[in-house]
């Protein structure tokens, strides 16, 4: 008969022929390639000390008869190390998912069972069809001050682990990246660039639940970005673009009052109007080129200096600029 | 007084849930703040468990989303008039134990009071919009403390302020429902809705 045997990397393996006699004249093969003898003790097959590479099918047949006597698979793997959970809510107040992975393979199958425990009661987290490593739960109560525990258990046929987290239900909520962002330059306005996004389609009520917005740009030729926070609306005019440089701009959401910030959205590029060029002859082309060089590049007005980091502004917006901006902006021009 | 569906009872309606919502925003953000100071000042570690004390009024809701525009008023005004007695309370007993040693506590005490005592009095203007009325304060004030030791008092003064941190944040989002137009201002998705 055949069936599935585990073992432990590194570990020894005795493997008897079914029900034949110690001393019984057998052969034993590993996925179809006969097995040396130095591998038996008697008719028991030994390997020590597996290795990922020696899983297979394992069969030993009767010396002379060649009758099949015994047939397994060999699975070798790992006892599961303390899984990786964490928990999210990007729909809130509608509920929460929580997901999990391994921090290193097991080669073996696992089998996840998730506990979710709220003031006494045991919820019912579902598993979703995909990704297989989530399960969801929905909210049986809003704004409570209990925490919320929940215990992931992995468990295979070589061992078990578990890990637990605790966590208050605003401290998990975390919006997905705003959507559709789109950058545009404004018509005769070489400084402005329009930008608009729109909310995550996974938050299910932004009037009841309004997110606020980050976003942030900066010029591709630049690594110092910008940050504006914006407490409603799903747009905003950047009116300090370098003339003429194409800009990469990102937003990030945040529900008003609880949880943390997203991810950034999906980058988009955009590049302030610029006029047409005139036609011009040989002499003035030359000057026309240095001159637009010096002036097409302008540094944009003085505003507050304020500490790397300090990007939060309250109420409408806040802006921020390191003095080293305006000098690189001069030394590009150079370049 | 205005009908409660009239137009002039609507903008002032969505004008007093407006300035609700900015109060209750500023209220959660002090109480936020007042936690640290008491959490500090009093020797607690910010991470202990309070269980839930008879008396404080409890911000977690089931079916939150389905309850009506008064029920959402009769709820708050009803928690807000309990804090206003024990934040009174708390600034009592922070003054006797501690007299004038600890003036920064009280002060944010009284300016939390303060807050909560002006939101409590915005509750009752909504309700009497809403053609009902406040309810009267019969039996107002917290029920009589059992003799708690300092430690008792200390944690249980720890559950009050968590507890109305919360209720600042459910109260924002009260009265954005309440602002919504139409019957019965509570038409968010259901919580039973599959995600």
């Amino acid at each position: 008969d055949s069936h599935i045997q585990y073992e432990r990397v590194g570990a020894d393996v005795t493997m008897k022929c079914g029900s034949m006699d110690w001393d019984a004249a057998v052969t034993w093969t590993a996925n179809g390639t006969d097995i040396d003898e130095s591998h038996l003790n008697g008719s028991y097959l030994i390997l020590k000390n597996v290795d990922l590479t020696q899983s297979g099918q394992y069969s030993c047949y009767e010396g002379s008869s060649w009758h099949l006597k015994y047939q397994t698979y060999l699975r070798v793997g790992m006892p599961p190390k303390e899984p990786v959970l964490m928990c999210r809510s990007n729909n809130y107040p509608k509920g929460f998912y929580c997901s999990w992975h391994l921090s290193a393979p097991t080669y073996i199958p696992n089998s996840f069972n998730i506990s979710v425990i709220h003031v006494t009661r045991e919820m019912v987290c579902e598993k979703d069809v995909f990704p297989k490593n989530r399960c969801h739960i929905r909210y049986l109560q809003l704004f409570s001050t209990v925490k919320y525990k929940v215990t992931l258990t992995v468990t295979n046929a070589l061992g078990k682990n578990s890990t637990t987290v605790t966590f208050d239900e605003f401290a998990i909520v975390k919006p997905d990246p705003p959507e559709s962002v789109v950058a545009k330059p404004v018509p005769n306005n070489p400084r402005r660039l329009e930008v608009s996004w729109q909310n995550p389609s996974s938050w299910p009520d932004p009037e009841s639940f309004p997110l606020k917005f980050f976003l942030r740009y900066r010029p591709l030729i630049l690594d110092q970005w910008q940050h504006v926070e914006l407490s409603d609306g799903t747009s905003h005019t950047i009116t300090d673009a370098y003339a003429g440089k194409e800009y990469i701009i990102q937003v990030a959401a945040k529900d008003n009052d609880i949880g943390t910030w997203s991810d950034w959205s999906v980058a988009v590029h955009a590049t302030p109007w610029t006029e047409e060029p005139k036609h011009l002859t040989t002499e003035a082309q030359v000057t026309e080129t240095t001159s637009a060089s010096t002036s097409s590049f302008m540094p944009p007005p003085t505003t507050k200096i304020c500490d790397k980091g300090a990007v939060v502004g309250s109420g409408a917006v806040a802006v921020c600029w390191t003095a080293g901006l305006v000098l690189a902006a001069y030394g590009v021009l150079f370049i | 007084m205005a009908a409660a569906d009239s137009p002039s009872a609507a903008l002032r309606r969505r004008d007093l849930c407006s300035r609700g919502i900015r109060l209750a925003g500023k209220m959660r953000s002090d109480v936020v703040d007042l936690l640290d100071t008491y959490v500090e000042r009093q020797g607690l570690d910010a991470s202990a468990s309070v269980a839930a004390v008879e008396g404080v009024p409890v911000a977690a809701a089931e079916r939150w989303d389905e309850q009506t525009g008064t029920q959402r008023l009769l709820e708050n005004l009803a928690a807000y008039r309990a804090f206003r007695a024990l934040l009174a309370q708390m600034l009592e007993e922070q003054r006797e134990q501690l007299g004038e040693a600890d003036a920064a506590l009280g002060r944010a005490l009284a300016a939390v009071l303060l807050q909560v005592s002006a939101f409590t009095y915005h509750l009752e203007e909504l309700l009497r919009l809403e053609s009902r009325g406040p309810p009267s304060e019969e039996g107002a004030g917290p029920p009589p403390l059992p003799h708690l030791g300092l430690f008792e008092r200390k944690l249980r003064g720890l559950g009050v302020l968590r507890e109305l941190a919360q209720w600042a944040v459910r109260s924002a989002r009260d009265l954005r429902q309440l602002a919504k137009p139409g019957p019965g201002s509570g038409s968010a998705p259901s919580l039973a809705e599959s995600p």
